[in-house]
């Protein structure tokens, strides 16, 4: 057995050398995480989608023909549905541009007061924007039905029989009425986003107008509209996302028809990808929608917020 | 250090047991689009095969409600993620083609001989789901559809089942005389006003015509097609349709039926079950084939199909279900979940079901049956078919000019299949 003298030797002293992060690395490896997720769940479906839409390919075989720019040509130059569902998706994005924008601002005013019922109407105002659009959209469909929908009923029971109409029957009214819908939907949205813009601005601009002989539209025009101008970027940058965004709704009111006249990008993208197994070309139809998108709201965006 | 010795293996024992029970029973995935009430039905239907098959659960998945418009949908995605069902449902037709282009179907002409399908079901489904000589599925519903009408609506005004088209017209023509629309049809979708075009088609180029004009091997653009088209347009135009009826739903259209605004809507023999959940009057409701005044007398039908996926990794055990899912003695000890059975021999209670016992007797007997054009066309010409018959409906194609159209529509069609 053998003995071991304490202290024989003389103790060594290690030094741990402490390693450190740099401090500007430190919010890098906060964000890690959700670059990554976003990496991940988005970036690359992104890249791949663009990917695919340089292909041939149905989405299902394990082959894949290269077509190079054919499938984006194809949507401007040869495909009549294409061209006609990106026109809808202009007329519907200037729509929603302007009339769910000015009723929300006009709700916004309305209801920006003291008023015992106030909160009560924001809410009643605000709650189609939280239903499910496919639900809004089958719900209005039934409104709409010619023969036994509310709308025509209510039509022949104040005399206005020579009024009704086959609303999503009808080629020319199909697009106008779910546009309505659309209207119904999303005013919440901007009379929500306007309603806190008029609360941030302050009381003693508008004191100041007063006492200066503004009126109340020289106080709307001078005071209100500027205060706004960032809720305005928002407000209308939403607006032209939502109105090339459509889907759900031209979906369950029209399923694209009658005929194809209600197609959107986006309902043409999906009965393409989908329905037709033309996944490259359907991507293209993506892409397309996204860059027209961009091509709109960046520079939008960048020149509300510089002014 | 005993303890844990002894700890891990039994931890080792416990993990290998758990892994060897998991893998002695494999679990076959079935995918339908039952709603629940038929879910409610095939439960001991499946509880009976699991107990009769230890080795095996089957466990069904069910997109209920969705159609054809996306149930096809879910069933690429499972797989294009590699994770398809072991047997899936599917209509008969081209909403099966891309599938079976793409390589996703396995064909089952070896279980055919194994189990001897040919002679279980109606042979005339059978070659309905045939494919380049190929059998990718068994059928196991054949769905007939005819007109369905209001049997009071009929007596009130001394009418009868019509022996010809004029009869038919005739018919029509007295409802509108007295305010009441001849059929009702929800043109959403389009396959519904589809079923009125395919009769008049069957009627006005006759039975090899038709068949030719939905394999493409004939002209769209020839005088009997421009006859049909102009058939549509006359009844939108006489009032003997429900008008505004483009974006209607299907379902919805049977509401001017229900309040008596409408005598007839074209429908399958599945409305029996639907005017029995609708607490419609059975009694007051009967079907006739349209009369075509060709021969030989034929009507739309169409089956219903089982397959299996390519990717399946029990495929003889899927095989075997199917088998045991199709055989009579089975479907005869669940007569409520194989109603429209395509398997010879399995009779529906005539009490029960009296309109289909009466179907069963037509689609397993040697009567003449052809296919609903959304059937024999892939979704992308079927949607231009449909384009077509809108514009006809809403008067801004004339029958000429949708002949002219159906026709470029279906040479496009076949040159970007050569391309």
């Amino acid at each position: 057995m053998s003995e071991i003298t304490l202290g024989a030797r003389r103790p060594v002293i290690v030094r741990r050398r402490r390693w450190r992060i740099p401090v500007t690395a430190i919010p890098y490896l906060f964000l890690a995480p959700a670059t990554l997720w976003y990496a991940a769940f988005l970036v690359y479906p992104m890249l791949q989608s663009l990917y695919v839409s340089f292909f041939d390919w149905d989405g299902l075989s394990p082959t894949m023909t290269f077509v190079g720019l054919e499938n984006y040509i194809n949507i401007f130059a040869v495909d009549e549905v294409a061209r006609l569902a990106l026109w809808n998706n202009i007329l519907w994005t200037v729509g929603a541009l302007v009339l769910p924008t000015f009723f929300g601002l006009m709700l916004a005013l309305a209801l920006n007061r003291r008023a015992p019922a106030s909160t009560l109407f924001r809410t009643i105002f605000y709650s189609p924007a939280v239903l499910p659009l496919v639900a809004v959209g089958l719900i209005w469909a039934w409104m709409y039905n010619p023969h036994f929908g509310v709308v025509n009923v209510t039509l022949k029971a104040v005399g206005l029989r020579s009024w009704t109409n086959g609303w999503l029957s009808n080629y020319e009214m199909a697009l106008p009425a779910t546009f309505v819908t659309f209207i119904w939907s999303h005013v919440g949205f901007p009379m929500i986003f306007y309603l806190a813009g008029l609360q941030a601005i302050s009381k003693d601009y508008y004191e100041a107008a007063t006492i200066d002989g503004a009126n109340a539209f020289q106080r709307f025009r001078h005071v209100t509209m500027p205060g706004l101008a960032e809720t305005h970027v928002i407000v209308l940058s939403l607006a032209v996302i939502n109105g090339f965004k459509v889907f759900d709704l031209v979906y369950t009111m029209t399923y694209g028809g009658p005929g194809r006249s209600t197609q959107v990008l986006g309902t043409w993208m999906y009965f393409q990808t989908f329905q037709y197994y033309h996944a490259g070309y359907g991507s293209a139809l993506a892409w397309v929608i996204a860059a027209i998108v961009l091509v709109i709201a960046i520079p939008y965006i960048r020149r509300m917020s510089r002014g | 250090m005993r303890g844990l010795k002894i700890f891990a293996a039994t931890a080792l024992a416990g993990f290998v047991a758990f892994s060897g029970g998991a893998e002695a029973k494999d679990t076959l995935r079935l995918m339908t689009v039952f709603d629940a009430p038929t879910v409610k039905l095939w439960e001991p239907v499946l509880a009976a095969y699991n107990a009769a098959n230890p080795d095996v659960e089957v466990k069904m998945e069910t997109v209920a409600g969705s159609g054809a418009a996306v149930y096809p949908d879910v069933l690429r995605t499972s797989m294009a993620s590699g994770d398809p069902p072991d047997v899936f449902f599917m209509w008969g037709g081209e909403i099966a083609g891309p599938f079976i282009k793409a390589g996703q179907v396995e064909p089952l002409d070896a279980y055919y001989e194994k189990y001897g399908w040919d002679k279980v079901v109606a042979p005339w489904t059978i070659e309905r789901i045939t494919r380049d000589g190929h059998k990718y599925g068994v059928p196991f519903h054949a769905r007939g559809m005819g007109l369905w009408y209001r049997v009071d609506l009929f007596e009130k005004y001394g009418l009868s089942e019509p022996k010809t088209y004029d009869d038919l017209a005739n018919i029509c023509s007295t409802f509108k005389k007295d305010g009441i629309y001849c059929a009702s049809f929800g043109g959403k979708f389009g396959w519904q006003t589809m079923r009125l075009l395919d009769y008049f088609t069957e009627t006005t180029c006759g039975p090899e015509e038709h068949d030719k004009l939905n394999a493409l091997q004939s002209s769209w653009n020839q005088p009997c097609v421009v006859a049909a088209y102009d058939r549509l347009a006359q009844w939108v135009k006489d009032g003997w349709l429900v008008p505004d009826f483009l974006n209607v739903a299907p379902n919805d259209a049977r509401m001017p039926v229900y309040s008596g605004d409408a005598a007839m809507v074209f429908e399958g023999g599945w409305f029996e079950g639907v005017l029995k959940s609708d607490e419609q009057p059975l009694e007051n409701y009967k079907f006739f084939l349209p009369p075509t005044g060709q021969t030989p007398v034929r009507y739309s039908a169409f089956p219903e199909q089982w397959m299996i996926p390519t990717s399946s990794k029990h495929k003889d055990q899927a095989a075997a279900l199917i088998n045991w899912m199709t055989i009579a003695d089975t479907q005869k000890q669940y007569p409520e979940a194989f109603t429209a059975s395509a398997t010879i021999g399995v009779e529906s209670d005539c009490t029960v079901a009296p309109r289909d016992c009466e179907w069963k007797k037509l689609l397993t007997s040697d009567s003449a049956t052809y296919p609903p054009t959304d059937q024999a066309f892939t979704k992308e010409l079927i949607d231009g078919f449909f384009e077509v018959q809108d514009g006809v409906v809403a008067g801004k194609i004339t029958p000429a000019d949708a002949a002219a159209q159906m026709q470029a529509k279906a040479e496009a069609w076949k040159a970007k299949q050569k391309s």
